[in-house]
Order: structure tokens, then C-alpha cells, then sequence
């Protein structure tokens, strides 16, 4: 047996002959394309199919998906006030989409969307991409005074290059931080997996040993369940506060 | 066919504006946890440093391909604009999450007083 804690993360293709091909270049239907279908599918059909009966008094399957609603929705609301709702179709997809990935790649033998950081970084340009659209749409050329902060001019050309690279370092940390995230926890998850099995095989007295791994194990599967949840929130979030920077330049600081 | 209560009514009405006054103030957030700071701060610090560094070096390589043989003094200054601005960032990310943790508690004895 394996122990390679790295090889869930391996993108293998399910379907031996390419779709077709890009400049040359074949593409593959994966493992990863299947898993974001399923997470793109499962989450849709819930939410419609939830909230289809329109119950006063709703059921379980329609509370969760009007607490999601209203969650993001105040998540909006409190990070960019009232127009920056008109985001919120953009905003709870993509909070829904990491949030359904995470949590589909806790299911033993399934494989973790949002562990790749191809994933990750395309959202996070999209993101960026947004920020930059709203900013020039709603402010025109304005939107470079994000990069102008109040200071004396001697030092601003200096401080223009710092906020220049601060602005593009934002996808970057913010596909990193989802990516490194979920790659963590699964590998030490995997980890502590090959602890149980090497300890079990090991056999005479280490293998009653093997239970201590397994009991941590549990732990961190429960950590991990939070950290899912917590990474969507803090994806969003973040998008929340960058649209609103975009919207309102420096009002609000 | 009674009459509607009016003390339910009232419950009601008192009920509905208490969730119309708290929509308009913005939710109670929690505040995110130890290690979720930590580890916002070091990616923002590292990305910055990451972006500076490859900036840098990109420039260097545009000169270099022009004929010019700056090699380490972009890479080197935009590496310290890099530091700058993670640390920038950084700080940034403190105030965010500083107004995170005290703005529910202000919002809620507000609420409570209402």
C-alpha cells in the first residue's frame, strides 16, 4: 500500500482519450473536472430544490439554505453596505462553490477542489478582475487614487510603488491562503493515516500504540470540518472588503 | 374567528423592528480565531514579498534583455518594496480584523438599549 501522504492530491485523468485539444495542448476530463461538476451540480440542485416549497414554517433542507442566503447576505451588508449587494449573485456563488468543494473533499476518498491552487488562483483573479471592472465602471480613472494615500508628496512616488505591489500581491495571498489551507490539512490528515497503519503493522507491542493516531485523528478531521467552513467565510469576506474599496475608494478609511 | 391578540401583536411588531434595526446595523460577527489571524498576516506579508521580488526581477530581466546589466538592484529595491508593502498589509489586515472584533460588541449594546 502507498503511504504517499501527496498522492490525493494528484490530478489523474478518468477518461484515457482527451476531450479535445487547446493550441495543441490535450485536455483531459479529470479526476479535479469531475469533483467541481459534482460540487457545481450538488450545491444548485440543493439550494433550487430547497427552497422550491417556499414553506412559512420551513423544513430543515429550506432553513439551511435561507441561513446561507442570509449570512452572505449580511456578510455583504456590513463589509460594503447597501450597493454593494448588487454583488451578491458573484459573492454567494463563489462562497457556495469553496464552501461545497471543502466540504466534498472531506469525504474519505474524494479529492479536494480547492487544494490546487490552479483552482484557487483563478478564482482569485476573477475576484481581482471584478475589483478592477467595478473600480473603473463606477470611478473611471479615478479608481488609481486607490493607490495614492494621503502623504506628503516627497514621499509618494515611493508610497505609490508600495501600494502597487500591495494591490497585486492580493490574489496572491488570497489563493495561497485557501490553497495552503485545505493542502495541510489533508496531508497531515494523510499523515497520521500511514502513523495508524505503519504502527498496526509494525505488530508485537507498537500495535495497541496505533490508537493514539487514530484518536487524533479524529481531532483534527473535526479542526479540519472548521477550517472548511472558516476558508469560505474568509474567501468571501475578503472579496467583500476588496469590492468595497473598489466602490468607495478611501471614504471609509 | 377571535380577534387577533393584541398583546401577540405587539410581540410581533416589537419583534419585527428588532430584526429590521439589526439588518440595518450590520450582523454580530465572531471573532476569527488565533490561528486564522496568523496565518492571514503571514500570507499577506509573504505574497507582498513574493510580488516585489518577482517585480524586481522581471524588471531586471527586461534591462538585461535591452542590454543593460542592472541584475540585483531592481530585484534587491523591489524586494524592500516588497517587505514595505507586506508589512503595509499587514497592518491593514490588524485594522480589519481590530474593527471586526469591536464593532459587534458596540452594535450590541446599542441593540440592547433599544
Amino acid at each position: 500500500m502507498a503511504l504517499n501522504p501527496m498522492e490525493q492530491f494528484t490530478i489523474k485523468p478518468l477518461i484515457a482519450e482527451p476531450l479535445f485539444a487547446i493550441a495543441g495542448h490535450p485536455i483531459y476530463f479529470t479526476n479535479q473536472a469531475l469533483l467541481m461538476i459534482i460540487v457545481v451540480v450538488a450545491s444548485s440542485l440543493f439550494l433550487t430544490l430547497a427552497v422550491k416549497p417556499g414553506r412559512l414554517v420551513p423544513t430543515r433542507g429550506q432553513s439551511m439554505a435561507e441561513i446561507s442566503y442570509e449570512f452572505v447576505a449580511n456578510m455583504i451588508h456590513s463589509a460594503t453596505g447597501e450597493d454593494g449587494l448588487k454583488f451578491f449573485p458573484f459573492v454567494f456563488t463563489l462562497f457556495m462553490f469553496v464552501l461545497c468543494s471543502n466540504f466534498f473533499g472531506m469525504i474519505p476518498g474524494s479529492f479536494t477542489v480547492t487544494s490546487q491552487i490552479a483552482v484557487t488562483l483563478a478564482l482569485a483573479c476573477l475576484v481581482m478582475l471584478i475589483v478592477i471592472i467595478t473600480g473603473f465602471a463606477k470611478h473611471g480613472l479615478r479608481f488609481f487614487m486607490l493607490f495614492v494615500p494621503k502623504a506628503p508628496i516627497y514621499i509618494l512616488p515611493l508610497l505609490v510603488v508600495i501600494e502597487l505591489i500591495s494591490f497585486c500581491s492580493r490574489p496572491i495571498s488570497l489563493s495561497v491562503r485557501l490553497f495552503a489551507n485545505m493542502l495541510a490539512g489533508h496531508t497531515l490528515l494523510a499523515v497520521f493515516a500511514g502513523f495508524v497503519v505503519s504502527l498496526g503493522a509494525a505488530g508485537g507491542l507498537l500495535a495497541p500504540l496505533s490508537v493514539a493516531p487514530l484518536l487524533l485523528i479524529v481531532g483534527i478531521l473535526l479542526l479540519e470540518f472548521l477550517v472548511a467552513f472558516l476558508q469560505a467565510y474568509v474567501f468571501a469576506i475578503l472579496t467583500c472588503i476588496y469590492l468595497n474599496e473598489a466602490l468607495h475608494l478611501h471614504d471609509h478609511h | 374567528m377571535t380577534a387577533p391578540d393584541p398583546d401577540r401583536l405587539n410581540d410581533l411588531g416589537k419583534k419585527l423592528a428588532e430584526l429590521q434595526t439589526r439588518h440595518a446595523a450590520g450582523p454580530k460577527r465572531q471573532p476569527p480565531s488565533q490561528s486564522g489571524i496568523a496565518f492571514r498576516f503571514t500570507t499577506e506579508l509573504v505574497a507582498s514579498l513574493v510580488v516585489g521580488g518577482g517585480l524586481g526581477w522581471g524588471i531586471d530581466w527586461l534591462f538585461g534583455h535591452f542590454g543593460f546589466h542592472t541584475r540585483p538592484v531592481f530585484l534587491i529595491v523591489f524586494f524592500m518594496l516588497g517587505i514595505a508593502a507586506g508589512i503595509r498589509n499587514v497592518m491593514r489586515a490588524a485594522k480589519e480584523i481590530n474593527a471586526e472584533i469591536a464593532s459587534p460588541r458596540s452594535s450590541e449594546t446599542e441593540d440592547g438599549k433599544e
